[in-house]
């Protein structure tokens, strides 16, 4: 964060601040603080969306600690998902906006291509297709048959069916990748032209100079990604038809929520799910915070 | 040249400004006038069929709007329970067997026992069709259509390989026989005679009734022990290692609709389903299909299966226009007129009246619906006791405890004895 | 290609055309990678419904255009409808979050004032809330303003600056454009709005463009949104009007479902292309100083 208040701060200079800052301050109040508040209510009472909330202290809570297997199934499902994904993901964009930062010819259509997957998000299509690829006698398997493996059926086998998903999630690459390009294309030519003046190589300029430029960019990426990946519950929906299956094997922990809220009625549990996760979420969004200080370089 | 440029912007403008003046504003209703909302899941067809005895109802109350919202089964209940948690549900809105006692029991219906006979036409009822409407004893939907769960089948596919088409008599042992004569006979790979029915709930409740169990006591408690459930699951191991039933990773494609169904993905020849779906199956397959009942009890057995709503019209408890309402679903289930524009779409019509003037107008899919009703109407039997409170999960985990089965991670025996557990905790947990 | 293979690692580094040939071939298989699913989507189109499923060719074995035509005026209200209310949304939305976000990303990235940390930490954490639990609160606060059935929820949030995702973006990217610009400014007498109008928002053009792609493709994707707010079939998006080809439980109508798809995506693709140009061009032409 930019400097924090010093004594200096004027009134003025604040209330240019609290302006600039006004249209979110209103939205906050008037349309998210409310509704994130009442969740925070329900999170405490027992509440089936057609009838009244009913108080229940800290029940919720107490249950998720002490006897829901299914949170943590779901947990485990989920911190696989972000270990893996976020990664992964991040890595291939990164690749990817390299390679097409470059004055190659045809490029602006190879973004588009890449940019493509990103754009039919969470279809019928996709779902047909990931089975299509990763079923047993799907692409996958055909292609080792090539080389003398003979697969699984990938999508629907508990010990595989998560990595699919990871797949799924490194696919749709594609805002990463546009935030990493809009990033290279912020850092200043002219910090190569000097640098190749002094002689200094392809992954020497990489590691000393878009790296370090690109870290504000890095970082954002890093944190959006993590969030996201927490909160991930389009890419099992779709493929898992809602279920979760096989086994668990996908249950996503917004997943798992979703179904305690609108299959079984109980919004109330599903409340202190959410709360939970936001903590969760939180300790890691702090973290990355105070570890940026180290690597994240602004003002180039 | 800035004419044509100017009449262009004017009418890209008159274009948004309509679609804002809908989107914005809404559509203001003349002084005066009732204006039903109704909500309904389904397709393209379904929407056709309903907007026309909408209008033809209309004709004959130009007092009345009707304001019609329709979305497919999932979208759906996201979208009712939204509306009915905020105090704004439709007034008339399609109701499925298995949340009405969700929704009934939590106040968001209308009991309809006052509205009959006036406003609301049940004379050509069976009991039985009034019944599957009740909750706790009092009317709060009305059948849109009979229906009973049954086996769809590549009649195809079993003809072409020369076998045996199943029928309504075959035990669970021929069923299974057949299966694996069909899996032989085939010879594709990852291909089975059928799915593996383990982890369906309602082939689970066929098969309980006609040992004289059901899925819940009338107390609300789990109806099965142990025992039972060991038996169950394994039959259905023993289906798999026999070949005759999907092998548990083909298995886990289904995702429970129509689409990833085995049968569609082409991965099975018989399937558990309801007899309904039969259209819906068929527009998807290229292979002709077949109807036939769940597997017999054998003898001395009790009835397995039953007749239920393949959808209901329920009035919800906070419409402003409850006697409108009520009349309009009376015409949606008695009128011939409607009746005959409805068609076999929601399921076989309850109504005798309505039923005898659809049957001749109906196509071959039609017709196998309507000759399915018929043949088991003399062999289902009464209504179980219905589902308590939570007992929408206990699907789930019927499903996760026959993968658990299937993938080799517990004995029918240990799954058995976790699926009762759980199954009476989630009861227990409401 | 052969050729190529053979060649793999040990390109002279002065060989150009080679290495650009190389990207070439690396690029275009994996653009065939990338753009299988869609290419099955766009061959499912043409195909009667039952071909499409338990059916991965790309070559549909009967070609018929009939599944566009069904799914354009099959419904009760024509596509055109849908898409021209997309447009007005996603359009309505790119301007407002452009704005509202622009705005309170300076005052986060730029200005000083008392409780910056605290307001900050707070935007950020309304990113981590499921939507799920909000859900129902937030339906009963816009049925309070009689704004359900209406295209206000979704679009009056966006002036609002209610997507922290979009202020926290431009946060990160102004904040990496060199303080020195802003001080020479302040030398000649601007004043924070006019820096923020002169010298950030010019400078942020590949952002900005960013921020207008992402909240365009969003908004036309979303559904959820327009799930729960918008009831009569006049004022459905493209989203909602895709969904009603399809009941998972009867009869669906795929092949309309994945004609009007593929129509969906054209004017994503057209937005995308457009706006990709100024996140491109945006910053090679300015001469920035570092």
């Amino acid at each position: 964060m930019a400097a924090a208040h010093t004594p200096e701060t004027s009134w003025r200079e604040s209330a240019t601040g609290y302006l600039f800052l006004a249209p979110w301050l209103i939205g906050f109040f008037g349309l998210t603080l409310g509704p994130a508040l009442v969740s925070l209510y329900l999170s405490f009472t027992d509440y089936d969306l057609l009838s009244n909330p009913r108080w229940v202290g800290a029940a919720n809570y107490v249950r998720i600690a002490t006897s829901d297997p299914k949170f943590s199934a779901a947990m485990h499902v989920t911190f696989l998902y972000v270990a893996l994904s976020v990664p992964l993901k991040l890595a291939f964009a990164l690749l990817v906006a390299m390679m097409l930062n470059r004055g190659l010819r045809g490029l602006p259509l190879y973004r588009a291509i890449f940019y493509l997957p990103s754009l039919i998000g969470a279809s019928v299509a996709v779902s047909v297709l990931w089975r299509q690829v990763f079923s047993g006698d799907g692409l996958l398997n055909q292609a080792l048959k090539l080389v003398g493996i003979h697969g699984p059926s990938w999508i629907s086998n508990p010990d595989t069916a998560l990595y699919t998903l990871v797949a799924l999630a490194v696919w749709q690459f594609g805002s990463p990748m546009i935030i990493f390009l809009a990033g290279l294309r912020q850092i200043p030519k002219d910090v190569y032209e000097a640098a190749e003046i002094d002689g200094a190589s392809r992954s020497q300029q990489f590691w000393r100079i878009t790296l370090p430029l690109l870290t504000p960019v890095l970082f954002f990426n890093l944190v959006v990604q993590t969030i996201d990946a927490f909160k991930a519950f389009t890419p099992a929906f779709i493929i898992s038809g809602g279920t979760g299956g096989p086994i668990d094997s996908t249950l996503f922990y917004t997943l798992y929520l979703y179904q305690e809220a609108f299959a079984y009625f109980r919004m109330g549990y599903a409340s202190a799910l959410a709360w939970v996760l936001v903590v969760i979420i939180a300790v890691f969004t702090a973290l990355s915070f105070l570890t940026s200080r180290y690597w994240v370089h602004y003002d180039g | 040249m800035s004419g044509f440029a100017l009449s262009r912007r004017s009418l890209i403008g008159a274009g948004i400004g309509g679609a804002t003046l809908v989107g914005l504003g809404g559509l203001p209703a003349a002084a005066g006038q009732t204006r039903l909302r109704m909500f309904w899941w389904g397709a393209k067809e379904r929407a056709e069929r309903t907007d026309k005895v909408n209008q033809l109802y209309l004709g004959s109350h130009p007092d009345m709007t009707i304001a019609s919202e329709t979305l497919g089964w999932t979208d759906y209940w996201a979208r009712l329970a939204t509306q009915t948690a905020g105090r704004n549900a439709p007034d008339v809105l399609q109701m499925d067997y298995r949340y009405i006692f969700e929704y009934a029991r939590r106040g968001a219906l209308l009991p309809l026992d006052a509205y009959v006979p006036k406003a609301l036409n049940l004379s050509d009822f069976s009991p039985a069709a009034v019944d599957s409407g009740k909750v706790d004893g009092k009317i709060y939907g009305v059948s849109l259509g009979l229906n009973s769960t049954a086996m769809v089948y590549d009649k195809g596919l079993i003809q072409s390989l020369g076998l045996k088409e199943p029928v309504w008599n075959m035990t669970w042992n021929e069923i299974g026989d057949l299966a694996a004569e069909i899996t032989k006979a085939a010879k594709r790979d990852g291909f089975t005679g059928m799915e593996d029915g383990g982890g369906n709930e309602p082939l689970l409740e066929v098969w309980l009734a006609q040992r004289g169990k059901s899925l819940y006591t009338a107390e609300g408690k789990v109806g099965y022990d142990d025992k039972d459930m060991t038996e169950w699951l394994a039959f259905w191991s023993d289906m798999r290692k026999r070949g005759a039933s999907a092998a548990p990773d083909v298995q886990a494609l289904d995702r429970g609709e129509i689409d990833s169904n085995l049968l569609s993905l082409g991965k099975i020849a018989m399937t558990f389903a309801h007899s309904n779906q039969l259209v819906g199956f068929q527009a998807i397959n290229k292979s002709k299909l077949g109807l036939s009942t769940f597997p017999d009890g054998g003898q001395g057995a009790k009835p397995g299966q039953y007749l239920k709503p393949a959808m209901m019209w329920s009035v919800s408890a906070q419409s402003k226009q409850a006697e409108a309402a009520v009349q309009l679903v009376s015409y949606f289930i008695a009128d011939t007129e409607a009746g005959k524009l409805l068609g076999v779409e929601r399921g076989v019509p309850a109504s005798s009246a309505v039923r005898n003037v659809v049957t001749p107008m109906l196509d071959d899919l039609g017709r196998a619906m309507v000759d399915y009703i018929s043949l088991i109407s003399d062999k289902v039997g009464p209504l179980p006791p219905p589902p308590p409170r939570g007992a929408g999960e206990i699907q789930a985990v019927l499903r996760r405890v026959n993968e658990q089965v299937g993938f080799g991670r517990l004995t029918p025996a240990d799954g058995a004895k976790q699926f009762v557990a759980e199954a009476s905790a989630v009861l227990a947990r409401g | 290609m052969v050729d190529l293979a053979g060649q793999d690692g040990v390109t002279p580094p002065r060989d150009g055309r080679r290495r650009a040939l190389l990207y070439h071939v690396v690029l275009c298989l994996a653009s065939i990678a990338m753009l299988y699913p869609l290419l099955w989507m766009l061959a499912s189109s043409f195909k009667p419904d039952s071909d499409i499923f338990g059916d991965a060719s790309l070559w549909p074995r009967h070609f018929s255009l009939a599944a566009y035509w069904r799914g354009w005026s099959g419904l009760q209200v024509t596509f055109g409808r849908f898409f021209l209310n997309s447009l007005v949304v996603s359009l309505c939305s790119v301007v407002g979050n452009v704005m509202s976000c622009s705005l309170a990303a300076y005052a986060f990235a730029r200005l000083k004032f008392r409780g910056q940390k605290f307001w900050f930490a707070l935007m950020l954490g309304t990113l981590m809330l499921p939507y799920h639990v909000t859900l129902i609160p937030q339906y009963i606060l816009f049925l309070n303003l009689d704004w359900v059935d209406t295209f206000l929820p979704l679009i009056v949030p966006k002036f609002l600056a209610v997507d922290a995702f979009f202020i926290f973006l431009l946060v990160q990217f102004f904040r990496s454009i060199p303080r020195e610009l802003d001080e020479a400014a302040m030398i000649d007498g601007c004043g924070p709005w006019r820096i923020y109008w002169i010298v950030i928002l010019p400078l942020s053009i590949p952002a900005l463009a960013t921020a207008a792609i992402f909240t365009f493709i969003w908004t036309w994707d979303d559904f959820f949104g327009p799930l729960i707010y918008l009831n009569d079939m006049n004022s459905y998006t493209v989203q909602l009007g895709l969904r009603s080809f399809v009941d998972s439980t009867g009869k669906s109508d795929w092949g309309a479902l994945f004609a009007m798809s593929t129509l969906t995506l054209l004017p994503l693709f057209v937005f995308f292309l457009f706006f990709q140009r100024l996140l491109i061009d945006g910053i090679a032409t300015t001469g920035l100083k570092g």
